[in-house]
């Protein structure tokens, strides 16, 4: 047997030229902590290692009025200390409150939760809802897509075997917006077998109206996705309980859940109903706060 | 194979190991470290925990390679001259343990904790051992163990 090879590129340009050359024979490692798994339960077995540790540009988060960057090599912990990420996007901040344990979470990254795209993950419900795109970067150049186009299905992304992920973006979100993030799962470190995230964008005019809601659900889809169909129904228009219960059984119809030890597929339609209901009911809680792009 | 380069415990050491090796397995086989447990090998059960430049990890999902010039902290560099220090007495005072396999990953995770958080509530406690499985002593002994030894620090 062939030992795998770990390279430690120092620099942006080697790593690329590194991932044009091996192509499917290498995969990249973020913080490890889902790709060891897989490696030890020889479920990959990729000829390559390709580190991006020492990588420090894939760390940088930048902030600017269009909305935040976030380098794709931030580890979980830090997403969620980030005072900039708190206090604009708080219901990423909970996601990632919610990403395994303590030990994952410190060199866990949020780039390396969207790459292994598991269904029951934390992060792609709430950049979901938060329209955040990720910016890919090989040897033939950079481009930027919606989160959603990325996540393609289960366990799979739409990455080219010569790109990386370098940042994740999320666009600044209008002033009277809130988010809330719920996660429902047998104990803490476990995966999600159902979470929503939701993404309210308050009416200027009319208190209890919603210009948007915006809606990402984990563990009850072979990937996260957007229940555009109960979305639709809640925009421009008043959040009563009425209006509240009906967009959640349409969020539940448009699940596609899978039975697993965890919960069984009905169960997991059931939740989306229950989570949906609660989740919007606790971001009308919040209280509106003033001041741009605060959520 | 490779050579690492490895700070454990304050002390410099090298290793030969396989270039994608995990930390847990140039401990236990390499290094002979048998105080960081082998448990369920996917970052669940923290039996592995060691620190990290300070910070709890699971050393099942680390590549040794990556600790190279890190400080890595295991179980065996707690005591001192054959001395358990504090956290250590306090979880026997209190029976934080019983078949005690978990015992060295909550050492670790714990004082990972307290030195984060000297003063850690009960939640924050809980939340800083969420990585942390023990089938034995229903947790009970081992928060009242970290509590004691919270209420110590200055």
């Amino acid at each position: 047997m062939v030992e795998r090879k770990l390279l430690r590129p120092e620099s942006m340009e080697d790593a690329l030229g590194q991932r044009e050359h091996y192509q499917r024979d290498a995969l990249p490692i973020a913080g490890g902590q889902s790709l060891l798994v897989l490696l030890r339960n020889k479920l990959i077995d990729p000829k390559v290692l390709i580190d991006l540790e020492r990588l420090s540009e894939l760390r940088e988060v930048k902030q600017s009025k269009d909305g935040i960057s976030i380098g794709a090599m931030t580890t979980i912990h830090n997403l969620f200390s980030l005072p900039e990420v708190r206090t604009a996007f708080p219901v990423l901040s909970q996601a990632a409150s919610k990403v395994g344990s303590t030990a994952i979470r410190n060199l866990g990254t949020i780039g390396g939760n969207i790459c292994h795209n598991e269904p029951g993950a934390d992060l792609p419900p709430a950049l979901l809802a938060l329209n955040a795109l990720v910016e890919l970067r090989s040897r033939r150049g950079t481009r930027k897509i919606g989160l959603s186009e990325f996540l393609r299905g289960y366990f799979e992304t739409t990455i080219a075997p010569d790109e990386i992920l370098c940042s994740v973006e999320i666009p600044q979100l209008p002033a009277k917006a809130a988010g809330v993030y719920l996660k429902h799962a047998i104990s803490s470190e476990d995966l999600a077998i159902a979470s929503v995230a939701v993404v309210l964008i308050r009416d200027n005019q009319q208190a209890g109206k919603a210009q948007e809601v915006r809606i990402g659900l984990g563990g009850v889809a072979p990937v996260p996705f957007r229940p555009t169909k109960a979305e639709s129904t809640l925009r421009g228009t008043m959040l009563n309980q009425k209006a509240i219960r009906a967009a959640a059984e349409i969020a539940a119809s448009e699940a596609d859940p899978m039975t697993d030890p965890h919960g069984s597929a009905e169960y997991r339609r059931k939740m989306v109903k229950v989570l949906v209901r609660r989740a919007i009911a606790a971001v009308l809680e919040q209280p509106e706060r003033n001041g741009h792009g605060k959520a | 194979m490779a050579r690492l380069k490895l700070r454990i415990n304050g002390d410099d050491t090298e290793v030969e190991a396989r270039e994608t090796a995990l930390l847990l397995d140039v401990l236990r086989e390499g290094l002979e470290m048998t105080g960081t447990k082998r448990g369920c090998e996917t970052s669940h059960c923290g039996a592995c925990t060691v620190l990290l430049d300070g910070i709890a990890v699971h050393s099942c999902v680390v590549l040794a390679a990556r600790c190279e010039g890190k400080e890595i902290t295991t179980v065996e560099g707690l005591s001192r001259d054959g001395e358990l220090n504090e956290l250590q007495r306090l979880f026997l005072k209190h029976g934080a343990l019983q078949c005690g396999y978990c015992t060295p990953g909550m050492l670790m995770a714990s004082t990972a904790l307290l030195r984060r958080n000297p003063r850690p509530t009960l939640e924050e406690i809980k939340v800083g051992l969420d990585g942390n499985l023990c089938r034995c002593t229903g947790y009970t002994g081992i928060f009242e163990a970290i509590q004691a030894c919270a209420a110590r620090a200055k």
